[in-house]
């Protein structure tokens, strides 16, 4: 019996406690005992019982429905946003599947990018041959990652539906990815911490092979930019990964019968409408202070403070607005 | 034997709880256990499937839901009646299956295609 309460209020867990749901919850309860206190009375062992109430329950959905129309909320809110668009499983895998192919092409687009200067950092002749070796490297890399952006905007564009019109995602569904995102939390968190400790050890060669061979570079930065490649490459893919995840879980608003599954105070919500547009472009400004300062006056040892500044100057304006 | 089509058969759950409350109120587990054997086991109505039918039978005023002690065991339960509508809305769905068995009729091999 306690098997069969607790799955009906897992099923019930998400949603929202009004008073349509509550009188659901009850009549399912009721016919529920009932069925399982005849199977008990019939003969059936506990655990037979349990399985056959369990599974003759059928699928919430198909309630959520049902309360979803006798729910006058709920209805001027499809009102306003047109009908929506449900996903279902088979898409959700199809669209993480596409999501996580992606954020290798374009993690490799940047590395691309990042190491397409390299050439000119290896040609230490000047010379003419040499500096077009060093352009050819150059331009063949961007074509390149402009090919790998371009490829991974065609395969994303058929999900584009997903940010443009009102979709929503149903139980199974939301519990499939947000496990997909348990267990890929790990494998976040190692990609991230390697990211940045290559972007640290980055200096390493330069700082190494200018004091080895006093003045010679050589090879030096073009490690340097290899490192922080790798690096970008980690944090850019873990975060395109991560960014599916959160695609699909956020689809539902809060308003939504299945209710969101984004924990709200993870949205962070500036009071003055100002300063919230302010912020929308603070950690992008912030890059940018950093690298003009860094290759301004080259005090790489120094510079770095600038995010430490920048996140507590953060959580103090949180903290006011 | 093949399964029956959850889809054809859900137009018809509301006329089987119409017919099931024809003669006497009942409540949720009676009707879905009543179902069951008069189906000879080949048709199960989910909890759910059943509850959603009450909800729209009700909204639409086909039955009425009132909650009464149980004569076995004093449990309180809902139970739900049979209105006029209903009864009204039940004679017009039994005259649209036997339009409707005769149309589809007209397409089924006697020997089931075999």
């Amino acid at each position: 019996m306690e098997t069969i309460r607790n799955y009906l209020e897992t099923m019930f867990a998400r949603l929202p406690i009004t008073l349509e749901v509550q009188k659901a919850k009850n009549e399912l309860w009721q016919m529920m005992e009932d069925k399982y206190t005849e199977l008990i009375k019939d003969g059936k062992t506990e655990n037979e019982a349990v399985g056959i109430v369990i599974s003759e329950f059928g699928n919430l959905d198909e309630l959520a429905e049902e309360l979803g129309i006798s729910n006058f909320v709920l209805q001027e809110n499809q009102k306003q946003a047109g009908n929506l668009r449900y996903v279902t499983l088979a898409e959700a895998k199809e669209y993480l599947h596409d999501k996580a192919h992606t954020a290798c092409t374009v993690a490799l687009g940047v590395l691309l990018c990042i190491i397409s200067c390299c050439g000119y950092l290896l040609d230490s002749s000047w010379s003419l041959r040499g500096g077009l070796y060093a352009m050819c490297f150059m331009f063949l890399s961007i074509a390149a990652a402009v090919a790998l952006f371009m490829y991974s905007g065609f395969v994303m564009g058929k999900w584009k539906f997903l940010k443009k019109r009102g979709c929503s995602v149903d139980f199974a569904t939301a519990e499939y990815v947000h496990n997909r995102r348990e267990s890929f939390r790990v494998t976040h968190a190692m990609m991230i911490t390697i990211g940045v400790i290559l972007c640290i050890l980055s200096v390493l060669p330069v700082v190494i092979v200018t004091s080895l061979f006093s003045g010679r570079i050589g090879m030096g930065p073009v490690l340097m930019f290899v490192l922080i490649g790798i690096g970008v490459f980690l944090f850019v893919a873990a975060g395109n990964v991560n960014a599916g995840f959160t695609t699909l879980l956020s689809l539902n608003k809060s308003d939504t019968m299945g209710g969101s599954f984004v924990p709200s105070q993870k949205q962070v919500n500036y009071k003055n409408n100002t300063v919230s547009q302010m912020m929308s472009v603070y950690w992008p400004t912030v890059t940018c202070i950093y690298l003009c300062w860094s290759f301004l006056s080259f005090d790489w040892h120094i510079t770095w403070i600038v995010w430490v500044i920048a996140a507590v100057v953060q959580q103090l304006i949180r903290a006011v607005w | 034997m093949g399964s029956i089509s959850s889809d054809i058969i859900r137009g018809y759950n509301d006329t089987m709880i119409l017919y099931l409350l024809w003669e006497a109120p009942s409540y949720g587990y009676e009707i879905s256990k009543k179902i069951k054997s008069l189906t000879d086991e080949k048709y199960v109505i989910k909890e759910t499937t059943l509850y959603s039918a009450f909800t729209r039978l009700e909204k639409n005023g086909f039955v009425e839901a009132f909650s009464e002690n149980a004569a076995i065991n004093g449990k309180r339960r809902t139970y739900y009646r049979i209105t006029e509508q209903g009864r009204q809305y039940y004679r017009e769905k039994c005259a649209e299956w036997t339009l409707t068995k005769e149309v589809v009729e007209k397409f089924i091999k006697e020997d089931g295609g075999v």
